[in-house]
This record gives C-alpha cells, sequence and structure tokens, in this order.
C-alpha cells in the first residue's frame, strides 16, 4: 500500500538526534577531537533551520513580490558575506563579486524556471521562488568559493607561468586563461560525475524529499531533472561572472602582476 | 659602440612596502650593446631588469623606450623586448606548444610552419629535440634553451636576461652567453643580462652598471671599474670569494 505522507513529528526529529549521538561515539573512539564542532553543527542545525521554517510559513502567506524579492536579495548578501568570510585568501573586491555572481546566476536561472519551465503564476509565488532560489545561491556559493580558493592556488602555482606569458605579449585574460580554466573544470567536474551516476548510485535529496512527501515518482524525477540541469547551469554561470570580476584584481591596467596580492593571506 | 639610447631611466626609484629597493638611477642602454647589470644578492638588479618590459613600474622617475614612455603601447613593448627568466616558465604539453605560445594571440606566430620552429630550435643549439618532444623532460639546460628560442619567435629587438646562468654548471653558462652573444651580433639584439658573476660577464658585456643595496655606485667598461676597484665594493668579490670555497 502506498502512503500519502510521512509525517515527520518533533518527536521524529529527536529520535534522529541518535545519529549524532552514535558519530559522537565514533568520533570520540577515534579521538578526532570533533566533538565541540560537531555538537554546535547540531544545534545551529536545529536552530537554524526552525527558524526558516517559521520565516518561510510567515513569508509564504505574503502574497507580495516585495517580500518575495527582498528574501531572495537577503539570502544573496549572506550568501556572499560567508563566502566572502569563507575564503582564506585576500582577494579585493571579492565581496563584489559573489554579489554580482550570484545575482546575475539567480535573475538568469531563477527567472528562467519561474516565468518558462514552472509557468508559477503569480511569478513571485514563494513555494517556488524561494526553494529553488535557495538552492541556486547555495550552489552559486559553494561552487564559488570552491572556485576561487582554487584559483587561488593556481595564480601562486603559476606565477612564473603568467609573467611568461605577459612578457611575451599576452594580455593578463589570456595570461590566466589556464588558471582560470583548471579553476573552474575542478569546480565543475562533481558536478558533472553527479550527472552520471545520479539515480544510479544516489537518489538526490529533493527527489527523496518529495517522494517521502506522497509526490509521484516520476513527477519527482522530472523536478530532479531539472534542478540537476539548473544546478550545473548556475556553477557554469555564476564562476564565470565571478572569474571574469576577480581576475582583474590581479593586474594593473599597465597589464603586470600584482604579485604582492599573491603572498597576502587574509 | 652605437649611440642611440634604447632605453633611458631617469631618477627610477622603487618602494616596496616603504623599503627602497632602488634609488634614483640614472642611466641609458644604447642599441646593440650588451650591458651587464651587476650586483651582490639582494642589490635589486632582478627589480631593476622586471621595468625593462614593465613587468613592474618605479614608483618614482620614468624610463622610456625607444623615445616614448616604456608603458604608453605595452603590446609593442612586450613584444619588442623579450626576457630570459633565471627559472624559465616551460609549460606541459609539447615543444612546439611551448614554442607557439604567443600563437594564443599572435596570428604570425600561430601560423608558424614546422620547419621554421626547427630552425628556430636549431638557433639556439637544440638540434636534436623533436618538436614533439615534452617539454617538461628536457634537462635545465635544454629548458632554457627553448624558452630563448620561444622568445626570439618574437624577434625581439631587446633580450634581457635574469641570472640565466645561476642554475647551471660552467660548461654549460658558457656555451648559453656564447649563444646569447652569437645571436647578439647575428640578430642586431641589445642585451641586457642581470649577474652576480662578473667572471662570467666580462667576457661578454660591452658595459656595465653596478649596483649595491639598490644604488647606482658603477657605470662605465671593466677595466674603468676595475681601476675604481668598484667591484669590491659592491661586494662582488666577496661572491666570487664564497663561490670558490
Amino acid at each position: 500500500m502506498k502512503p500519502d505522507f510521512y509525517v515527520l513529528t518533533w518527536n521524529d526529529v529527536l529520535v534522529s538526534l541518535f545519529f549524532i549521538a552514535f558519530s559522537i561515539f565514533l568520533i570520540k573512539k577515534w579521538k578526532l577531537g570533533l566533538e565541540k564542532t560537531l555538537l554546535i553543527g547540531t544545534l545551529r542545525t536545529f536552530v537554524q533551520l526552525t527558524l526558516m521554517g517559521y520565516v518561510l510559513t510567515w513569508f509564504f502567506d505574503q502574497q507580495h513580490w516585495a517580500f518575495m524579492l527582498s528574501l531572495l536579495i537577503a539570502m544573496i548578501f549572506i550568501a556572499s558575506w560567508e563566502g566572502t568570510r569563507r575564503q582564506k585568501n585576500n582577494i579585493p573586491h571579492f565581496f563584489a563579486a559573489m554579489l554580482i555572481s550570484l545575482l546575475g546566476a539567480a535573475i538568469l536561472i531563477l527567472g528562467t524556471i519561474l516565468l518558462f519551465i514552472l509557468d508559477v503564476e503569480p511569478w513571485y509565488s514563494p513555494y517556488a521562488a524561494i526553494p529553488i532560489g535557495g538552492m541556486i545561491i547555495g550552489n552559486g556559493l559553494n561552487s564559488t568559493s570552491l572556485t576561487a580558493n582554487r584559483f587561488m592556488g593556481e595564480l601562486k602555482h603559476r606565477e612564473g607561468e603568467i609573467e611568461t606569458l605577459l612578457a611575451l605579449g599576452a594580455t593578463p585574460k589570456l595570461a590566466v586563461y589556464d588558471a582560470m580554466k583548471a579553476s573552474i573544470h575542478a569546480a565543475l567536474i562533481p558536478n558533472i560525475n553527479g550527472m552520471m551516476t545520479v539515480g544510479l548510485v544516489q537518489l538526490p535529496g529533493v527527489m527523496t524529499g518529495q517522494i517521502l512527501a506522497g509526490i509521484d515518482p516520476l513527477i519527482a524525477v522530472r523536478y530532479q531533472i531539472m534542478i540537476m540541469y539548473m544546478w550545473f547551469t548556475t556553477a557554469t554561470l555564476a564562476n564565470m561572472i565571478m572569474l571574469a570580476i576577480v581576475y582583474r584584481q590581479f593586474f594593473t591596467n599597465k597589464m603586470q602582476l600584482r604579485r604582492e596580492l599573491l603572498r597576502n593571506e587574509a | 659602440m652605437p649611440s642611440d639610447p634604447i632605453f633611458q631611466f631617469s631618477n627610477v626609484s622603487l618602494k616596496i612596502d616603504a623599503v627602497s629597493i632602488l634609488k634614483g638611477l640614472n642611466f641609458e642602454v644604447h642599441k646593440g650593446e650588451f650591458l651587464s647589470v651587476l650586483g651582490a644578492s639582494g642589490a635589486g638588479k632582478s627589480s631593476l631588469l622586471r621595468m625593462f618590459n614593465a613587468l613592474s613600474s618605479p614608483t618614482e622617475g620614468s624610463i622610456k623606450f625607444r623615445g616614448m614612455n616604456i608603458e604608453d603601447d605595452m603590446e609593442v613593448l612586450r613584444k619588442n623586448v623579450g626576457i630570459l627568466f633565471q627559472n624559465p616558465a616551460v609549460f606541459s604539453g609539447s615543444v612546439k606548444d611551448n614554442l607557439l605560445l604567443a600563437g594564443r594571440w599572435d596570428q604570425n606566430i600561430a601560423q608558424t610552419l614546422d620547419h621554421e620552429l626547427i630552425r628556430s630550435l636549431k638557433q639556439v643549439g637544440l638540434n636534436k629535440i623533436e618538436l614533439q618532444n615534452k617539454a617538461r623532460d628536457l634537462s635545465g639546460g635544454e629548458q632554457q634553451r627553448l624558452a630563448l628560442a620561444r622568445t626570439l619567435l618574437n624577434h625581439p629587438q631587446v633580450l634581457l636576461l635574469d641570472e640565466p646562468t645561476s642554475n647551471l654548471d660552467p660548461k654549460l653558462s658558457s656555451s648559453i652567453m656564447d649563444l646569447v652573444n652569437n645571436l647578439r651580433e647575428n640578430l642586431s639584439l641589445t642585451v641586457v643580462a642581470v649577474s652576480h658573476d662578473h667572471v662570467l660577464m666580462r667576457r661578454y658585456a660591452n658595459r656595465v652598471i653596478i649596483l649595491s643595496h639598490g644604488e647606482l655606485i658603477g657605470e662605465g667598461s671593466f677595466e674603468s671599474l676595475d681601476r675604481d676597484q668598484v667591484f669590491e665594493q659592491a661586494g662582488l668579490l666577496d661572491t666570487e670569494a664564497a663561490d670558490e670555497t
């Protein structure tokens, strides 16, 4: 018999704390020293998601485009701030680069989904815009953070190559092309691998959630397909916008590599 | 000695993080000459060399290339002023890929035919190297020559050398410097070579400038500077003694 809905109560959530207790047991056994971090993470997961649940419930009741847009913009600001905070290197104007890249990806990809794929009526319905927007922003944040770190590593590693290319007459963009390519490759390959194995090795979270919530698996699958395509494009677009802004910070207007930035740690 | 100045340095200073690297340098480089910039470690030689093709800019003073501000046309400057670094960047891929690096933006180089590339390898003494060989499999000396061939494909007027032989044994050092000197004569190049090795340089350079703690303390022929004991003042004789021990 197919159940209509698996309702999770707060008691059930409490029981799921068993997983954390078991992890702590394992961590202690191996003396990994991660207990405190894990406990903070556990608490933050609980508090943040619960608060988000209440915030979303409230927002979903407000059928107004301004509410939806302000929440999305706030999410982009927070993601950009978090991305800048996570950045171990000193990249000038990185916050702005994150903001523009996430905003660009969100406008283009979320807009396409809301207007042309899901045909959401009205387009600002928060039931679609907020969760999908969240996925786009979150995925964009993770991908651009990885790419920026990798790009810095590539710049440091390839300093001699970059100056050789500049000395031979390359523009800054051409001089860092290999570094940008390697960074974007490193960020996109996990996405492509995910597309290769999805459904074979693991069932993705969104699809699992929908099936658990009683949605027809064939509908859940269609959502998941759209989400996989969306993730890849988000990562590609956000990374390209971010790198197009970031690489310029490492050169003077006289086509000189700002080597001092490669020595500075934030 | 040809009299046309190809570079004119006027009151050039460089400060990095409030530390003075170069202090008020005034000198000229003439077409076709082999100028050696000598100084002990930390004298500011490499920082000075980087300014010749504007990989860095002075914080004070001005540099002219062929009578124009050096930064007026970076494209022309970088094409005409080639540099051979102490540790040449050899890219992954084949010898041919390395030779054609500038072909990514310069159609003339992109269209260079294989037999012309082989000729450029022979020009730098790489007679037995195939275009398909992996560049990073070459020895240190061969990589240095490959980097030189790559720079020469741009048909530069000026060749800058940053301690070109510091990682090579004395025999290889001499053969690279012989090669550079022959190329200078055959291609009418102007050569500016930075080194701490005044013994090697006096076999090739027409003129020398000597840096000590960022200041120009001597300029002229080796003979005149020997008379004034400038090499000793710059700590270059100590380096030689230290090298020999």
